[in-house]
């Protein structure tokens, strides 16, 4: 690691931000890179590719015209370190729908200089549901290279693109000992069965009964590795200022309010119905893939309990 | 090579209408002189001034912020500078805990009459500025990790504790006896909403139960289901004195079971004082009432406030670039029950809503400050936090002044006259000069 930083590489992976709480962010030392002690980081990794804040262009308001400048670009190559398979994954996911009707030229810029080095999951809690959505604890999708715990601070090192050969290049060691891997979590839900569950209960009086408790923050979108919705703003004076992208929640009051005053999806079970719907419906139609990768982290950080599995596993049993 | 051109302090005076700003006037036709360096902003009253606009002043270069008005009792409004008095009082401990430099920051009352004053307080303020020099601090991170915050980790799930079948029984007495319509409690993952009687058993009493269930009181979807029960702690309750202070809530439609409660193992339980709910319509269990002195509470702040200012900031600096802006710390919060948040105002923007250090910065002090004299101390901002950031440090410093200069503590008095919205002219301004 120390060597990709001499390259002029810059590391990220999980570090503790404090007691009880490891999050994904950049590292400047290796004894940052928190490797034990916890499930999975209570953020995701697709913040270094679809940052929370990114300016698009700056503007400059010139008697009656507009002057654009453009905005610095991020430098140089990224490793994401220790990440989990379950947010590596992501990233394939992602790539439809910036790539879809328009390419989207900062998310496509950002994708192209990380590389995903994934640790393999050695454990997992009641929150994790990989395998239900067809994933597991060392599932390669997304990754550049894999490292599989051997125990003694040794891992196996499976190189799975060409990035992630670069990587590793001359850096390993041959040897005869094979990893084992632990069985991911059991399955939770029929993620076939959800779908249909949506497609026919869209008025339903399961939605109300399910969400009651939701207060309609973005703690669960806004640390899943999958949700990508954003808003535009523009931010300056009368004069001068940026416009910005930033992380937008369906679970916001104001995520849907027309200008009119009108609100399409006007309470929260309406709201929780959208995330599902669109996770597991509306993405697999268009995309063909399920917008999810059963990291768990929406259960863990609800500040209520809920999270995406609590609704589909009622679905389930529906 | 050229000489460094002295430096000029650049200081900005947020002054008011009807006395200030006709005493810099009465200055200027006296052909008294002061120092150019003051660029004076005209306000119609020290008590409407918003706070972002101090450290708008620090973003766009000032380097001291002056604020003045009128003498007690001249108010063109009556009272504004009153009001004004006791918002500073509350507002100047929520800068210092957020790493702002108090000495860069004055407060004065000078009239219509007092150009000489005005000439004098423009001059100190000037050289006192240029002695310190520029104002590098803002946003800055300096030095290493100045501050090891203990914070406790969650204890696992445990045994149901002594009363949950006593709870059970209760609800599913008042549900079958019509007197309640929908039972507000803990659930097994999290709150959940009873109403039919032979559903009691979904409720539970143990060490998770951690949420303040009051935040749902004011929310549509529970109101629609009729007349509530609901399960409050000792710390919760203190929300319920508050909210119906402020006419949220009519205690008469509702029926509040208190659950006396040991602790749950948060860092808030150590020096609670409130073990026994002391308002609820019925009492489940048993739990000494302990006291505790407001150091005890205000522990985790004492150590942040041990750090020089500019620490202090790179401290949060350090934490808020973390934060996301998901929210999490508004939706659980009892107090925060605005229809439309300040944040989401666009049309100007108030607060920028992206998650950049300014942007995070004004939010985070903007929440704190709206939640002055309110907030009662029951962490769930902290415990929702995805980011782990410790927002109870903003509370509790806003507390502390309200605790030591107003005896006045949120939600414990029912009596007490709210503390943003009155004032005394016993007020202290050893502040102001």
């Amino acid at each position: 690691m120390a060597e990709w930083i001499t390259q002029g590489k810059r590391v990220a992976g999980p570090r503790q931000a404090k007691p009880g709480c490891v999050l994904y962010g950049s590292l400047e030392s290796s004894s940052q890179l928190a490797l034990e002690g916890f499930i999975r980081p209570a953020n995701s990794i697709k913040e270094f590719i679809f940052p929370k804040y990114e300016p698009l262009y700056g503007y400059q308001i010139k008697g009656n015209g507009v002057e654009f400048r453009e905005v610095e670009q991020p430098a140089g190559e990224l490793v994401v370190l220790a990440a989990r398979p379950c947010d590596a994954a992501s990233l394939p996911i992602l790539d439809h729908v910036f790539n879809w009707d328009y390419k989207d030229e900062l998310y496509n810029r950002r994708r192209q200089s990380a590389s995903i080095v994934t640790l393999a999951c050695a454990a997992h809690d009641e929150a994790c549901f990989c395998t239900s959505v067809g994933l597991g604890p060392a599932a390669e999708r997304g990754s550049d290279a894999m490292l599989v715990d051997l125990g003694g601070g040794e891992y196996e090192v499976r190189l799975l693109t060409e990035k992630g050969k670069a990587l590793f290049d001359g850096k390993l060691q041959a040897s005869e000992r094979v990893a084992s891997i632990p069985p991911g979590p059991e399955k939770r839900f029929d993620a076939k069965r959800v779908r249909t569950f949506v497609e026919e209960h869209f008025e339903s009086s399961f939605w109300p009964s399910q969400t009651l408790a939701c207060l309609g923050c973005g703690a669960c979108a806004y640390t899943c590795p999958t949700c990508h919705c954003f808003d535009i703003v523009d931010e300056g004076n009368i004069e001068r200022g940026v416009r910005a992208r930033n992380w937008d929640s369906c679970q916001f009051t104001l995520f849907t309010l027309h200008a009119s005053g009108h609100n399409p999806r006007g309470n929260q079970p309406s709201r929780q119905r959208q995330r599902i719907d669109h996770k597991f419906r509306i993405y697999p139609e268009k995309f063909g893939e399920i917008l999810c990768t059963g990291c768990g982290n929406c259960t863990r950080n609800c500040p209520v309990g809920m999270g995406v599995l609590s609704v589909l596993a009622e679905i389930d049993h529906a | 090579m050229s000489e460094t051109p002295e430096f000029e302090p650049k200081i900005v005076a947020f002054v008011c209408n009807w006395c200030t700003y006709l005493g810099a006037d009465l200055a200027g036709t006296t052909r008294l002189e002061y120092p150019s360096n003051v660029r004076i902003i005209r306000l119609p009253c020290t008590g409407r001034i918003d706070f972002n606009l101090i450290i708008k002043a620090f973003e766009m270069g000032a380097d001291s912020v002056l604020v003045s008005g009128c003498h007690p009792g001249d108010c063109h409004y009556t009272a504004g500078n009153f009001h004004a008095r006791r918002r500073w009082i509350l507002f100047r401990q929520l800068l210092q805990a957020v790493g702002f430099d108090l000495d860069r920051i004055y407060f004065t009352w000078i009239s219509a009459a007092e150009g000489h004053k005005w000439q004098q307080t423009v001059k100190e303020i000037t050289e006192k500025t240029r002695k310190m020099g520029l104002y590098r601090d803002l946003y800055r991170v300096s030095g290493t990790d100045g501050l090891k915050l203990e914070s406790s980790v969650p204890a696992a799930a445990s045994e149901p504790l002594a009363g949950e079948d006593a709870l059970r029984e209760s609800c599913s007495r008042l549900l079958a006896e019509g007197k309640v319509k929908v039972v507000i409690g803990y659930g097994k993952r999290g709150p959940v909403f009873v109403t039919r009687p032979e559903d009691a058993a979904q409720l539970v009493w143990n060490n998770q139960c951690l949420a303040n269930l009051t935040v749902y009181l004011k929310r549509k979807e529970i109101r629609a289901l009729g007349r509530p029960a609901i399960v409050v702690k000792g710390c919760d309750e203190r929300a319920l004195v508050v909210l119906e202070k402020e006419s949220q809530i009519d205690r008469k439609e509702m029926h509040v079971i208190g659950m006396a409660c040991k602790g749950m193992g948060q860092e808030k339980c150590a020096a609670c004082d409130v073990h026994v709910p002391r308002f609820a319509d019925e009492v489940i269990g048993e739990a000494e009432q302990k006291t505790a002195d407001a150091s005890e509470r205000q522990k985790s702040l004492e150590a942040l406030l041990t750090l020089p200012p500019a620490a202090r900031m790179a401290y949060w600096v350090r934490e808020f670039d973390r934060c996301v802006k998901c929210y999490a710390c508004r939706q659980v919060c009892p107090m925060c029950y605005c229809e439309r948040c300040l944040v989401e105002k666009n049309r100007p923007v108030v607060i920028e809503p992206s998650a950049t250090v300014k942007g995070n910065f004004a939010w985070h002090i903007m929440r704190a400050f709206h939640l002055a004299g309110r907030c009662v101390g029951c962490d769930e901002c902290t415990r929702a936090c995805p980011a782990g950031i410790d927002l109870r440090l903003l509370n509790l410093s806003l507390a502390k002044a309200a605790e030591e200069n107003f005896g006045y503590r949120a939600g414990m008095d029912p009596k007490a006259e709210p503390l943003i919205g009155t004032y005394s002219l016993q007020d202290k301004e050893n502040f102001i000069r």
